[in-house]
């Protein structure tokens, strides 16, 4: 189970891709796009992790009816993980700081995620959360957020971990709310402190009435939580994020191409067999506009 | 006065090679008997030496090498003049004396000899620090060489004996184990074999010699420092400069192996020149290399099939397995290829002449007329022609060659472009090859070519409401529009309707937590502090829909990756929508390449049309352009008007005569106003009207006996005064290029009398052209097309039902999305009549273009929420009539249901059939595990049922495409 390494999982392009990359590669979040290191021609499902149990079966006769984005049943799945797919590509996009999030392997209704607290009360704290969507995902609730262990704060339930996402999202609106969003929000709260209709009242009349008790109380929380940093992963999924300690036979190869990988796309485009050709000047819309000669490959 | 010269070159070596004639056979009466000296030296050497040199001591080796030569040197001495007494007393007894019969066993016993101290020669290694060896040294020093190189020529000079010397050269050059070519006593007299073998027509001596220049290019490219020495040689020669590449220019064409060898030979000093200026500028100033190139592909062009023998209806292109049986078009090929390797590795120089003269020498004054002929065969044959090429040239600026002719080049005043984009609408073979060269067009992914083709008419925005723009760059998050895409899949193709192996259905678990027992539930997942969600149930997928997924995200991902090249993003933005202006285009390459022509000073000189007369023809055509371009549709008669007051700037009368002949359609019968102002296009209008014309049509029919030559004219009903003063000029520049063509040619036949032969032939075509661009007119003829669906009532319009006419540069207020989208959008809409392999070709060309990036096309193509003008018409209003029509279908005949079953087996079967040898346009139809049940027979006679089950898998294809935009196109690059 453990091995995805730290924390190189969110930075990844799709989950699709990192199936793939999976199977040759053991889970390390690897970044070259995939497709060309997919076989051409034959079609072929998105490979299962080794470590993984199939879920799929054989066709049953019965075909449960679905409906999810209208039109046929049957490509309401295929909608439902595509958008999913666009919003997790947003989180990508919105480059949260100290916040990395990769959906199961199982389900892309189920994201894990961690998030570095770098300053201020919660001052290198280390959380790992679920996000949980709504299979009527982006027509129902808005999703939830839950913590591995319950973070002291007003807004944390001090049992379940769930954070109150929902007093943030009223209304979860398409094409207006977004997952990044929800994501941004958890990691707001660590940074400003609301104690209005609290889920743990204890740390919000703390906070109001004695700062400094709430303060060592949300230091043994961060110390509690980081504690538990390398425990096994609540919920059993390939995907599931772990943390291991350094272990520079496993992790000194992954950190050094982390770092070198800026430099390397250049490299990666000259070797594909497909390249465009323009011959058409910047600004102008007219072709071969170009005064130099033509683009030596 | 002959034993002279002999004096002389006896002491120099020079006279004799300098002199082409042949020697004088009286000079050496006997013939030499028995084996040639070469080749006993290269059969020793196959067979193993006679003499075993490992372990021998180069002492004793120099030791026997002096006693060889020593032996050589005296039969040498013997029959030299030079020493002869009677040499002073000319006349016919010295004659006799002197160049008396070499008795035999004397010239085997010199052959002997030195074969074997070529062979003590050939092993030696190099002596201390890179020194010479002690015999390379005494060969240097006694002129070895070049004695024997004299005494062969004392000897007979024949073919025989040129082989003789090439081969020992050959040897030499290719197994010496120091280098050799440095020393001028070695070097020279083989400069001297190779010029004296130039004129050579002997195959046996033309396939030595081809192979001694290609192992001295070997040597060259190996070591560039031997280079200068064959420039100095060749200076004290006094003959061409750098004579081994001149010798090899005449092979450049050749066939077999003498012609590979040679072109590889060329290449090898052609990415020399790469590195090394004077190479590369000796090529480009001193020799035709690019004009014997160029213009040796017009000859080969020439001897080309004009008619190709199509195996079926179904054929659209030229294939491997095709063109491997026609060895005319093997050997085009090869020259392309060539010319497409030298523009690879040679200097820029060299590069950008051979280029130019491609472009000037073999695109527009052969494949132009050849892409405007007159019969539909020929037209169609050039077209598959021209889409061969253009898959076999793979370097970019040879590909700009093309292209920049097929996009800028005009004949007969319309942009070849235009005209091919026309053709898609023939029907015919040649409506299908047209489309199978826009496909490999498509697939270039060359910004210029879409730009040209799609995007001009997409930057401007007109296509849509104006409040639309933001639209363009929106995201579909939530595959909106993939799903009103398959919404519109027909019922009787719905995929609940079809059983196993057609659909194969895959359960997914969509749901999450830890395993449990019972999938099929919803469950909770327990955290284990009390937490639940409730999440997931099990789904089945589609999953035919999963492989077009993984297609659409290949094509998509290659296009992204090659459009990164490209200037702009083309997203409503940038190019800025308001600031679009469409220019005029000109053919940039003989303007900017003139100068590289011009290069060649000598011997011929090479004239070209004056700067000051291009560019009036330039301000001409652009204000001939403005004028019939912007002309408002909605008035005719003012038009025509407008151009009565304002002669100077009529288009040509047959483009006139058509619009003329458009617009009365128009007002008649045909109301789709705004859509034809385009040049070409309006030819289809025409043959609507001509459609009508039965009695006409019928005459015509009936005059060319229904024969295979229906006639394809091209439309130039004579001209009025002003087009006589262009087509006056335009003759002036074509008389150029025909100068210059026949400059070419004659220098070709100097060069080589088997190209020489052949450019023969494109001499002839050039003249046929003249005759009959006097004689006959042309005009594109499609009354002989139109008789056939005449009495086809399910076609309402020949061409497709409302062929949506466009204009090169149309006024930007008219909402416009360019003649390429319409007259495919047109044939699409048609694709219940359309056979088989023209909807596979068809939408593998939409579904190409669907896979690009740029918003513009994409918000077009795929985006169901944008709301576009009126006028336009959409891929998904398009899709949308022809589910209406499959609908009307499906209910009107009672057996449709059951044939659209039957033809899903059928395609599923020729699915797996065609594993192996899968054509490129063919999408992924019906994939299957299981072995498909042996289909019943079908006729392809029911379009409509496949196009039905196409159209169902095209709407997939579709909206795969669609989702994986969402996703793809939105992954940050990398930074």
């Amino acid at each position: 189970m453990n091995l995805n390494p730290f924390w190189s999982m969110s930075t990844n392009t799709s989950r699709k891709q990192h199936r793939s990359d999976n199977e040759e590669q053991g889970g390390h979040g690897d970044h070259r796009s995939s497709p060309a290191r997919l076989s051409f021609g034959k079609k072929q499902l998105p490979a299962i992790p080794k470590n993984a149990v199939p879920i799929t079966k054989p066709p049953s006769a019965t075909i449960p009816v679905q409906s999810t984005n209208g039109t046929h049943a049957s490509y309401g799945p295929f909608y439902l993980e595509y958008s999913l797919l666009a919003e997790f590509t947003l989180v990508i996009k919105q480059k949260l700081p100290g916040i990395y999030v990769q959906p199961s392997y199982k389900s892309a209704l189920m994201w894990f995620g961690v998030i570095f607290i770098r300053h201020g009360l919660y001052q290198d704290g280390v959380f790992k959360f679920t996000v949980y969507i709504p299979d009527n995902y982006p027509d129902g609730e808005c999703p939830k957020l839950v913590f591995d262990i319950p973070v002291f704060h007003p807004l944390v339930d001090p049992v379940s971990g769930e954070l109150d996402v929902r007093r943030a999202f009223t209304k979860w609106r398409r094409n207006h709310n977004h997952i990044w969003q929800v994501l941004m929000y958890a990691r707001t709260i660590f940074y400003k402190i609301n104690t209005t209709e609290p889920l743990n009242p204890e740390a919000a009349v703390l906070y109001e009435k004695d700062v400094q008790l709430f303060k060592s109380k949300v230091v043994e929380s961060v110390k509690l939580c980081n504690s538990h940093l390398f425990d096994q992963p609540k919920i059993d999924d390939p995907y599931a994020i772990s943390f291991s300690p350094w272990n520079p036979a496993v992790h000194e190869e992954a950190k050094e191409r982390m770092f070198a990988y800026k430099r390397r796309p250049e490299e990666q485009h000259k070797g594909t067999q497909v390249s465009g050709l323009s011959w058409v000047k910047p600004g102008s819309t007219q072709p071969f506009s170009k005064e130099d000669s033509p683009p030596q490959s | 006065m002959i034993s002279l010269r002999v004096h002389v070159s006896c002491s120099d070596g020079l006279v004799a090679v300098r002199s082409k004639r042949p020697l004088p056979v009286s000079w050496c009466e006997a013939a030499c008997p028995g084996t040639s000296m070469a080749s006993m030296v290269a059969s020793g050497n196959q067979d193993g030496p006679s003499v075993v040199l490992k372990g021998v001591d180069p002492e004793t080796c120099m030791i026997v090498f002096k006693n060889h030569w020593a032996q050589v040197v005296k039969i040498l001495e013997k029959h030299d003049p030079l020493r002869h007494t009677s040499v002073l007393t000319l006349g016919s007894s010295g004659r006799a004396s002197r160049c008396g019969a070499i008795p035999g066993d004397e010239a085997s016993a010199v052959q002997n000899y030195v074969e074997h101290i070529l062979f003590l020669l050939m092993e030696e290694d190099c002596g201390q620090a890179g020194a010479m060896g002690p015999i390379l040294e005494f060969v240097i020093m006694e002129n070895i060489m070049e004695r024997l190189f004299v005494w062969s020529l004392r000897r007979e000079f024949t073919d025989d004996m040129k082989l003789e010397q090439l081969k020992m050269y050959e040897m030499l050059v290719g197994q010496a184990r120091q280098p050799l070519l440095h020393h001028k006593p070695i070097l020279r007299p083989l400069m001297m074999l190779l010029s004296s073998c130039s004129g050579t027509a002997a195959p046996q001596v033309e396939a030595e010699l081809v192979l001694l220049l290609n192992q001295l290019c070997c040597v060259l490219a190996k070591d560039p420092s031997v280079l200068e020495l064959f420039f100095h040689t060749s200076e004290d020669q006094g003959a061409t400069n750098f004579l081994i590449f001149s010798l090899l220019i005449p092979y450049i064409h050749r066939e077999g192996t003498v012609g590979q060898q040679a072109r590889d030979a060329l290449l090898l000093i052609m990415s020399l020149s790469a590195e090394n200026q004077r190479v590369a500028k000796h090529i480009a100033e001193n020799t035709f290399f690019c004009p014997v190139l160029a213009t040796g592909l017009s000859g080969l062009y020439s001897s080309l099939p004009t008619k190709l023998d199509v195996p079926n209806e179904e054929w659209h292109c030229l294939h491997r397995e095709d063109w491997l049986r026609i060895p005319a078009l093997v050997q085009f090929l090869n020259s392309l290829e060539f010319c497409n390797a030298v523009i690879q590795v040679a200097h820029v120089d060299v590069r950008d002449q051979l280029v130019s003269y491609i472009y000037n020498g073999f695109l527009v004054p052969v494949l132009a007329p050849a892409l405007h002929k007159t019969t539909v065969e020929e037209v169609m044959t050039t077209t598959a022609y021209l889409e061969l090429f253009l898959r076999s040239v793979s370097e970019p600026a040879l590909l700009q060659t093309f292209l920049s002719f097929i996009l800028l080049h005009r004949y007969e005043n319309v942009h070849i472009l235009d005209t091919l984009v026309s053709r898609i609408n023939t029907p015919f073979q040649l409506g299908t090859v047209s489309l199978a060269l826009f496909r490999t067009l498509i697939g270039l992914y060359c910004e210029d070519v879409m730009l040209q083709l799609v995007l001009r008419y997409l930057i401007p925005c007109n296509h849509m409401m104006l409040s639309q723009r933001r639209v363009v760059r929106e995201r579909d998050c939530y595959s909106v529009s993939a799903a009103k895409i398959l919404a519109l899949t027909p019922s009787c193709c719905s995929p609940d309707r079809s059983p196993p192996p057609l659909r194969q259905l895959e359960s997914i678990l969509f749901s999450k937590g830890p395993e449990t027992p019972d999938k099929t539930e919803s469950f909770s997942s327990d955290d284990g502090l009390g937490n639940s969600c409730t999440i997931g149930s099990e789904l089945y997928l589609d999953v035919s829909y999963l492989h077009y997924l993984y297609d659409a995200r290949l094509s998509i991902s290659s296009c992204l990756r090659a459009c990164q090249v490209w200037s702009a993003p083309y997203d409503g933005l940038d190019p800025p929508p308001d600031q679009y202006q469409a220019g005029v285009l000109e053919e940039p390459l003989l303007k900017t390449k003139q100068i590289n022509i011009r290069k060649i000073k000598q011997p011929i000189v090479l004239r070209r049309p004056a700067p000051s007369a291009d560019s009036t023809a330039a301000i001409l055509e652009l204000e001939w352009d403005d004028s019939y371009d912007a002309c408002p549709v909605q008035n005719p008669e003012a038009t025509v008007e407008e151009k009565t007051v304002l002669p100077e700037v009529e288009p040509p009368k047959h483009i006139q005569e058509m619009r003329r002949t458009a617009i009365m359609l128009v007002k008649d019968s045909y109301i789709e106003e705004s859509e034809f102002q385009d040049d070409v296009l309006v030819y289809s209008l025409v043959a609507k009207k001509d459609s009508h014309d039965v009695e006409r049509t019928q005459l015509r029919i009936s005059e060319s006996g229904a024969s295979a030559g229906v006639e394809f004219k091209n439309g130039v009903k004579g001209s009025d005064a002003k087009m006589d003063g262009k087509s006056g000029q335009k003759n002036s520049t074509s008389e150029m290029a025909e100068d210059l063509l026949a400059q070419y040619e004659d220098l070709i036949r100097t060069l080589d009398p088997e190209v020489g032969d052949r450019m023969g032939g494109v001499e002839a075509e050039g003249e046929k052209r003249e005759d009959e661009g006097g004689e006959e007119e042309e005009e594109m003829d499609f009354s002989a097309f139109t008789g056939e669906t005449l009495e086809s009532d399910t076609l309402p319009f020949p061409f497709g039902p409302k062929p949506r006419s466009g204009s090169t540069s149309r006024s930007p207020s008219v909402p416009f999305t360019g003649p390429f989208i319409s007259v495919l959008l047109s044939r699409l809409e048609n694709m219940l009549t359309n056979p088989l392999h023209v909807n596979l070709l068809l939408t593998g060309i939409v579904a190409q273009l669907a896979a690009y990036p740029q918003p513009l096309l994409r918000s077009f193509l795929l985006n169901t929420n944008l709301v576009f003008q009126p006028t336009v018409r959409s891929l998904y209003q398009v899709l949308a009539i022809v589910k209406t029509r499959i609908e009307e279908l499906t209910v009107r005949r009672t057996d449709f249901t059951e044939m659209i079953t039957t033809a899903q087996h059928w395609l599923l079967a020729r699915e797996s059939r065609a594993t192996e040898n899968t054509r490129s346009e063919e999408p992924g139809l019906l994939l299957q595990n299981p072995p498909p049940p042996k289909p019943k027979p079908m006729s392809l006679d029911h379009t409509d049922v496949f196009a039905t089950v196409l159209f169902s898998e095209f709407l997939k294809e579709l909206a795969a495409i669609a989702q994986e935009h969402s996703i793809l196109s939105y992954i940050p690059m990398e930074e």
